[in-house]
Formats: C-alpha cells, sequence, structure tokens
C-alpha cells in the first residue's frame, strides 16, 4: 500500500516542486492522532545542479475523522506562525482535490531526530522539565499575542466578539455531545448547565486558538528545546484563555496537576503565559475555561466513543480516548463542580 | 477459573509489550500495539469490577430517586422516578446492566436539572446528593494508568 502511495505522491510533488526528477522514498506512517494519515517520507531531486533531500510529512484525511477538521485551517496556521518564527514546521502543499491521492491532504517540513511526550509517562521530559517548561508556555504566550488580521488569519472559524467567544464555544461541542453521545451522560450534562449559568467575562481580546495546545502535541530535541508545535487542525478565532485553560487541563499533567503538563509550577506556567501574551489570567475568567476544558475533552472522547463502537474509526486510540480519557474527565469535573473530597 | 481472566489480559500485554512491540517495523505499528495493550490492561480491569460498578452505580440512583422524588413538581417525571426506584437489576449481565444504568442516569439528568431550576434548601440538599452520586460513579470508572 505504501509503495503504490509512494508513487502517487510522488506524480503529484514533482510537478509542485518544479523537480520532474523528483523520488519519494523511505515512506512510513506515523503516529499523528485519529484525525489525519501521518507518514514521513523523503524526497530527492535536483535543484540548480545540486542533489536535495528534504524530509517531509504527509497528512492525509482519514477515511472517517474524529472530529470534522478543516486540513485548509490546519495548513495555513501553520503557515503563519511559520512565519512569525515561532517553533512550527514550513508547510509545502495543500490538495483539496481527491484526485491525488484520494483524499485531501497537505504536505510539510518534517523536524528531525526529536521526541513527542506521551500523555500517560510519569516524566516525559527528564532532565530537560525546567526547559520545556519555560519554553512551552511562553510559546502559548506567543500564540496568544499576535492580532488575528495581522498574520492572515482573521477569518478563521470562531468568533470575533469577545462577549459571546465563550458561549460561541460551547454551543459547538454541545451540539458534538448531542450528536455523538451514544448513552446519557450526567457529569457533561451538569456541566453544560453551569456552563451556562456562570459566563466568564468577556474576552480581553481575540486571538488565533490553537485548539489542542499539549503534552503530546509538540516536538522537542535531545538539548530540551521545543521544535515543533504541531496539531492545528482545531485553530479557531476566540479567547486566548481556552488555550491556557486546555493546557492547564489535569489530564496532561501526569498524575501532577500542580505541574501542568508535566513541567513546572502552574504559578509559574501562569506567569510566563502573561508575560508572553501581554495578559492577564484573571481567576474567575479561567476558572470558567477550565471547566469548558474538561468539557471540552469529554465532547471529544465521547465522539471517539461513538466513533470505534460504530466501526466507523476503529483505530486502538478511539477506543482508549473513548474508555481511559473520558472516565478521567467524568471524574475531574464531578470533582470540580460537586466539590471535591 | 484459574487462570483467571484478568491474569490471562495482563500477562498477555505485557508479552506484546517486550515480546512483540521491539519487532514491529515502524513507530506507527509500535505505538498502535502498544495501546492495545494498554487496553489489554483496562479490560483486565473491568472483568474484575464490571458487574460491581454498575450495579453500585444503579442502586446509588434508584435509592437517590427514592429519597428526591417528592420534591419533584412535575407528576410525570415524579411517577418515573418512583418507578424507577422500585426496580431491581434482575440480571447480571453487563449488557442488561448497562441498559438499565442508560436508563437510570437519564432520569439523573432530568432530575438533576429539575432541582437546579427550584428554590429552597430542601432542592439544594438534593443538588448535592446527586453529586455524591456522580463523584462516586466517576472515582469507580476511572481506570489506573498502564504507566502507574
Amino acid at each position: 500500500m505504501t509503495a503504490e502511495l509512494s508513487i502517487r505522491l510522488q506524480t503529484y510533488l514533482a510537478p509542485k516542486l518544479a523537480a520532474p526528477d523528483l523520488i519519494v522514498s523511505d515512506l512510513a506512517r506515523i503516529p499523528g492522532g485519529a484525525s489525519r494519515e501521518t507518514y514521513r517520507f523523503r524526497a530527492r531531486y535536483a535543484k540548480d545542479g545540486k542533489p536535495v533531500e528534504r524530509a517531509l510529512i504527509l497528512r492525509r484525511d482519514p477515511v472517517a475523522s474524529l472530529i470534522e477538521t478543516d486540513r485548509t485551517t490546519e495548513f495555513r496556521a501553520y503557515g503563519a506562525f511559520h512565519k512569525l518564527g515561532l517553533p512550527v514546521p514550513e508547510p509545502v502543499a495543500l490538495e483539496l482535490n481527491m484526485a491525488a491521492l484520494e483524499r485531501p491532504f497537505f504536505v510539510m517540513e518534517e523536524i528531525v531526530d526529536c521526541s513527542v511526550g506521551s500523555i500517560i509517562a510519569p516524566d516525559p521530559y527528564g532532565e530537560h522539565r525546567e526547559k520545556i517548561g519555560q519554553q512551552f508556555w511562553s510559546v502559548l504566550g506567543r500564540i496568544a499575542k499576535p492580532n488575528p488580521d495581522d498574520i492572515g488569519l482573521g477569518d478563521f472559524g470562531g468568533t470575533r466578539d469577545t462577549a459571546t467567544c465563550w458561549s460561541h464555544e460551547l454551543a459547538r461541542w454541545e451540539k458534538v455531545i448531542d450528536e455523538d453521545e451514544s448513552e446519557p451522560q450526567p457529569i457533561a450534562r451538569a456541566a453544560i448547565r453551569w456552563l451556562k449559568r456562570n459566563p466568564p467575562p468577556p474576552a480581553q481580546k481575540i486571538s488565533v486558538v490553537h485548539g489542542d495546545y499539549r503534552t503530546g502535541n509538540f516536538l522537542f530535541d535531545a538539548r530540551g528545546d521545543i521544535r515543533a508545535i504541531l496539531d492545528w487542525e482545531m485553530a479557531h478565532l476566540g479567547d486566548p484563555l481556552e488555550d491556557l485553560a486546555w493546557a492547564l487541563d489535569p489530564l496532561w499533567s501526569h498524575g501532577d496537576p500542580t505541574h501542568p503538563a508535566g513541567a513546572i509550577a502552574r504559578d509559574r506556567a501562569i506567569a510566563i503565559w502573561e508575560e508572553a501574551s501581554g495578559l492577564r489570567a484573571e481567576l474567575r475568567a479561567l476558572a470558567w475555561w477550565e471547566t469548558f476544558a474538561s468539557l471540552k475533552g469529554l465532547a471529544i472522547w465521547i465522539s471517539a466513543a461513538r466513533e470505534y463502537a460504530e466501526g466507523r474509526n476503529t483505530e486502538a486510540v478511539n477506543a482508549f480516548s473513548g474508555w481511559y480519557c473520558l472516565a478521567f474527565h467524568n471524574k475531574v469535573l464531578a470533582d470540580r463542580l460537586g466539590g471535591a473530597p | 477459573m484459574k487462570p483467571e481472566v484478568d491474569q490471562i489480559l495482563g500477562l498477555s500485554a505485557g508479552q506484546l509489550m517486550t515480546g512483540v512491540i521491539p519487532l514491529l517495523p515502524n513507530s506507527y505499528s509500535q505505538g498502535s500495539t502498544a495501546l492495545l495493550s494498554f487496553l489489554m490492561l483496562f479490560c483486565a480491569q473491568e472483568y474484575e469490577r464490571g458487574a460491581e460498578i454498575r450495579v453500585a452505580d444503579n442502586a446509588d440512583m434508584r435509592s437517590t430517586f427514592g429519597a428526591l422524588a417528592h420534591l419533584v413538581g412535575d407528576a410525570k417525571l415524579k411517577s418515573r422516578l418512583d418507578e424507577a426506584a422500585a426496580s431491581a437489576d434482575s440480571s447480571l449481565l453487563i449488557s442488561a446492566l448497562d441498559k438499565n444504568n442508560a436508563h437510570l442516569r437519564g432520569l439523573l439528568i432530568e432530575l438533576h436539572a429539575q432541582l437546579e431550576a427550584q428554590d429552597g434548601d430542601a432542592a439544594r440538599a438534593g443538588e448535592k446528593r446527586i453529586w455524591e452520586v456522580l463523584k462516586a460513579s466517576a472515582t469507580r470508572r476511572l481506570l489506573k494508568s498502564p504507566a502507574g
């Protein structure tokens, strides 16, 4: 199967990169989440008489996706933040036509010789915990800083209304639960009612929200430098506190919520984000967005469970998310809203 | 039964992790197989506790309906709560317990929303009781991380 895919990819890329002698080799599938099939490969060709070898990534739509996401959004986000100098891979080509590889896809630079932290690893960063933690929260602040119009992303989905971005996002994820729940979810429903009864203050500004900024979605190298922020497929316009709260969520805290993302202490993490973004993480607003983050998690896991149970996408990650992560976030929300024991 | 099902699943997951995954050709198949072994460990946990947590959930919800139905003004909902409070799990098959659990959870959502909309100390105490049921259920259903 990968041999055929290699040939088709080669046929597509040769004219795109103006390299008629281009050869695709070493194509291999790698882990990349449930919403895209991800492959690494090498492209070899001559440019100005000199041999070029590029390490590239193919991200192709799967037959069925966990959460319907727009590959154009992801591709454009990579481009905009790469240009800003953030650690983001350079996008190479986007193809929405089905003819080339049967499904839409895009190609981007591969960031090589890096690791990704597993969400279940007790200590994913080892000796680089401090250094990675500082960068992790600082980069998130830098994502929140630019005006979306200034980086060409002002037409992204979401809302530009600071007063209603909370209700816009809540409605989005409530709809996912309405459509995908296979059984009644009393904790999710109680959380939705609580979030509606206790709205947060208006957003300080509208930013590009990454949408899934967390452990497992960035690459770091052997020196402890963050080299790539990945998985921008849920990027949208909204309250930057949405991203901060998602990154602070206990599911990514490696068993210690006082050190979110498995890195530095929570207070320092928030202070670094505030300095980098120029924004304030006001307590009440952040608390609302943290509750929302766990509810959004539930919505995603409920979808994963259904995809798996109905046989549309039986990747093991969907069973894992729909069981382990769902149970985890039910516990987080029950303790948060019902009073911790 | 010896060996127990959870032991078989646990040992098989361990053999996958140590004996099979290192032989696989790429990081995708290694990662996917590691996840499959984690799922086997979850199944091992669920084998031991599956019936117990469902029976406990269902019993908690029935007793809560029995205690709180009188607070509900909606006669139809009250009648459904009374009926559910008097019901029982007649089979310990997981599928039968899940079917009852889904029915009871649906009623719990209605009761919870109803009490939230009502004034008074009794409604607040009722809400508190429902949260205790939800917290106990969420705690029971939590899975141990394969990483410990």
